[in-house]
């Protein structure tokens, strides 16, 4: 049976934000709907309405002409709406099973019959008997999806769903909505990234600042066309000059790195050897978990393996801890910006206070010199166009670009002379993308290096001097990025070889 | 004094009552934060259940009506602590804190009259087997219905959060609250009830302690046996089986000491004394080293504030 989804005039306030501003959609069953948008946009609340976790101001929804009240995630259920959420919606510790169990009408055993009939049909394995917390993100998805599958829905909303998976994953997922899509479930998919609304969607609704901006078949679009919709500007193309810099010295060597780990969940690293020179930056591409984590903890000192040597500026820095690498002027990104970069809880300028060096002069006989931190503070947030200009503002109010650039910006204001990231742009939407591209090429342009450890293909091809892929743990040969094309990178990221 | 056979049961019968406070308590908080609610208040409540059953037999000369009141009593004053973590949103750690200060004043208070009034004696089961089986018949036998209960109480609290629908709901809300919810889970609801049930078990373990092991009122009577009922939970990694047999080295260890202590062994007092604590901790570290199992029986969740997105 057809479906027929129609939100009619939604808006949604928040204090000092208006998430939903009279948003009306149509959706029908037997197409792949995308809802696209900058971070910030509006998305995620207009689909958590529809989910039933929060409720709307105003307006209506309408599933086959009749009007839904959906005041709670039961009745969104109760209607066949299922739901994917951005950040899992599991139960970390319990097994898979149990999670699928949870909500189930009906008793253990024929609920795993159900089960492994959706495994059968749509081709996925999954141990049911496992804590959710050992799958991988893509696994868990799964689950996810599966969970909505088994209340046989109508509608399935995606809420970027790929963010967190590998480029195999992804794949996966697409030809299993496509499948979805044939048996008469109605797709509605959120995400920032233009590709993929070209590849997999039919239709697509631009949101910008709570407010649908166009709707509009995508094969009469272009990734162009999107972004300059989604961002209501039009997007500077930006491109590096490779830096021919053959006789350029080396800054930054590392030599027989090799890491050993007992912990099931950590990649061991096996005979690392690789240099940065002056003013370039060296790509490191690779499918995620392949040994990217415990890379960047060891060249940024979290972790000292045992006869590394690394060699900074002329001096052996293997045994040095983070701040001590950081006064040899070395510099961090991490990939995770909430838990690793920044302290969520803690404001602006208190974020900045924790990246201190002795020259700074943060801190005078052990007191806090807070005018000092605030105008080094202000000083970040306005050189690196952070949204905001109140340093006594928590951190974990900024959206993922803003905070990004925060960090950035505190690495950055010291002129160091190596920055390591770590998928800097992870989560970002095209602007804040563009920010942090064009801020990595301007350091290389002011003859400082960079490593950027990135599962981002184009933005490697876009942005190194020079590439090597990381697989399993084993670095492969490092090529100048001329040579290298995204096909001869999939390859390397799958483990194959080339040549 | 002779280790004859029979000496033996009936020092494990002992080191059995002892326990039993212990188990119920532990009990009824392992499935309070086990829904992620972290409840400090278990002192407090059992102090509370002690006087409110010791008052309750005093007046009405029923038993009966006194262990249901002090169970009772028990639900009443941990509604307060529902009330203001889950409701108002306040701390869990601060506001646990308070209810035990709480718990003790009122004791007190409410306790002055029911100081030196002798105690009723509780009825026993099985007495007569107790005295024809030696050394199982003091283990086994002639125990209050309550003792029964403390030792089903682990192994029924395991099989519900194992094997039940609810228990696998209470898990869920302790691992991730806004998960639940947004699976239509109503988490306030399932907190509150594992709250109300935990100051249930807490009070009947207050109860025990003035109407069946030392049956009188006495002030400050629990006298820190709801820390360490708190601490048996932690250490036991959240797993019910476990708790008991931490309450049990606990409990053994507590009167074997004693024992220790009269013989006249040359080893200090305070060392005696310390060693209960000690011991316990140590065993159920060493049990309990499985960190990929501490994980999974972890609730994710505890002690942090769940508010709906509206």
């Amino acid at each position: 049976m057809a479906t027929d989804l129609r939100i009619s005039n939604i808006s949604k306030i928040y204090p000092g934000c208006i998430a939903n501003d009279n948003v009306s959609l149509q959706f029908k069953s037997g197409k792949i709907y995308a809802l696209l948008g900058e971070n910030g946009a509006g998305k995620s609340t207009l689909v958590k309405i529809l989910s039933g976790v929060i409720s709307p101001d105003n307006g209506e929804v309408f599933l086959n002409e009749k009007n839904l009240k959906l005041s709670s995630p039961l009745d969104a259920k109760k209607n066949k709406i299922g739901m994917v959420f951005q950040h899992f919606n599991l139960f970390e510790t319990l097994s898979v099973f149990e999670n699928l169990s949870i909500d189930a009408n009906e008793d253990n055993k024929s609920l795993r019959v159900r089960i492994n009939e959706i495994f059968k049909k749509y081709n996925f394995s999954i141990d049911l008997d496992v804590p959710v917390l050992n799958l991988s993100a893509g696994q868990k998805q799964k689950v996810e999806i599966i969970r909505c599958l088994l209340r046989s829905p109508k509608v399935l909303i995606m809420d970027e769903p790929t963010s967190v998976l590998t480029e195999q994953e992804t794949e996966e997922l697409f030809i299993s909505l496509k499948k979805f899509c044939d048996e008469g479930i109605l797709i509605i998919y959120i995400t920032h990234k233009l590709k993929e609304v070209l590849s997999l969607c039919d239709e697509v609704a631009v949101m910008r600042k709570g407010k649908v901006v166009s709707v509009s078949q995508t094969q009469n679009e272009r990734v162009e066309t999107l972004a300059n919709k989604m961002v209501g500007q039009k997007l500077a193309k930006i491109k590096k000059k490779i830096n021919i810099s053959k006789n350029k010295d080396e800054i930054f060597k590392v030599k027989h790195l090799n890491f050993y780990s007992d912990d099931p969940f950590e990649t061991n690293l096996v005979n690392l050897n690789f240099s940065v020179k002056k003013g370039e930056c060296l790509g490191i591409a690779g499918i995620s978990g392949n040994g990217q984590n415990e890379l960047f903890q060891i060249l940024s000192g979290e972790i000292i393996t045992p006869n590394t040597s690394i060699i900074f500026r002329n001096k052996e820095i293997a045994k040095l801890n983070p701040k001590q690498r950081r006064e040899y002027l070395m510099a961090f990104s991490p990939e995770d910006r909430i838990s690793q970069a920044a302290v969520p809880e803690l404001k602006i300028y208190e974020n900045v206070a924790l990246n201190n060096f002795k020259s700074s002069n943060f801190f005078e006989k052990g007191l806090v010199n807070e005018r000092k931190i605030k105008d080094h503070s202000k000083k970040i947030l306005s050189d690196f166009s952070v949204n905001t200009d109140n340093v006594e503002l928590k951190s974990q109010f900024l959206s993922g670009g803003n905070l990004q650039k925060l960090i950035l910006g505190r690495e950055l204001i010291t002129a160091p002379e190596l920055l390591i990231c770590y998928n800097p742009t992870w989560g970002l939407d095209v602007g804040a993308i563009n920010y942090i591209h064009e801020t990595l090429i301007k350091i290389n342009d002011q003859e400082k290096s960079t490593i950027l450890i990135s599962t981002d293909t184009e933005e490697l091809l876009k942005l190194s001097d020079r590439i090597a892929v990381i697989y399993k743990g084993k670095l492969s040969k490092i090529m100048p990025s001329e040579e290298v094309t995204p096909e001869k990178l999939g390859v390397l990221m799958g483990g194959g070889s080339i040549d | 004094m002779s280790l004859d056979i029979s000496f033996i049961g009936i020092l494990i019968g002992s080191i059995m009552a002892s326990s039993v406070p212990l188990i119920l308590a532990a009990s009824g908080e392992l499935i309070t934060e086990r829904s992620g609610v972290l409840n400090l208040g278990v002192e407090g409540m059992m102090i509370i259940g002690a006087i409110s059953g010791f008052a309750l037999m005093v007046i009405t000369d029923n038993l009966f009506i006194a262990i249901i009141g002090s169970m009772l009593s028990g639900v009443i004053i941990s509604l307060i602590f529902g009330f203001l973590t889950q409701s108002l949103l306040t701390n869990h750690v601060a506001t646990g804190l308070a209810l035990t200060i709480f718990g003790i004043g009122l004791s007190a208070m409410l306790g002055k009259n029911f100081v030196g009034i002798p105690g009723k004696d509780f009825p026993i089961l099985f007495s007569s087997l107790r005295e024809s089986i030696p050394f199982f018949g003091p283990i086994l036998f002639g125990h209050s219905i309550v003792l029964y209960f403390a030792f089903a109480l682990p192994f029924l609290t395991n099989y519900f959060l194992k094997k039940t629908k609810l228990g696998l709901v209470v898990r869920a809300v302790g691992d991730s609250p806004v998960s639940a919810s947004n699976q239509g889970i109503n988490v306030i609801l399932v907190r509150y009830c594992c709250i109300l049930y935990g100051g249930a078990m807490c009070g009947l373990a207050g109860a025990y302690l003035s109407l069946i092991y030392t049956p009188q009122w006495i002030e400050n009577m629990t006298a820190g046996r709801g820390w360490i009922a708190l601490a048996l939970v932690v250490f036991a990694t959240w797993s019910p089986i476990k708790v008991l047999i931490g309450a049990l080295i606990f409990g053994g260890i507590t009167i074997l000491q004693l024992h220790m202590q009269a013989i006249g062994f040359r080893i200090p007092v305070q060392f005696l004394s310390a060693l209960p604590y000690l011991m316990t901790i140590i065993v159920l570290v060493v049990i309990s080293r499985d960190s990929r199992k501490i994980k999974l029986n972890t609730p994710t969740s505890l002690g942090r504030i769940f508010y709906k997105e509206k």
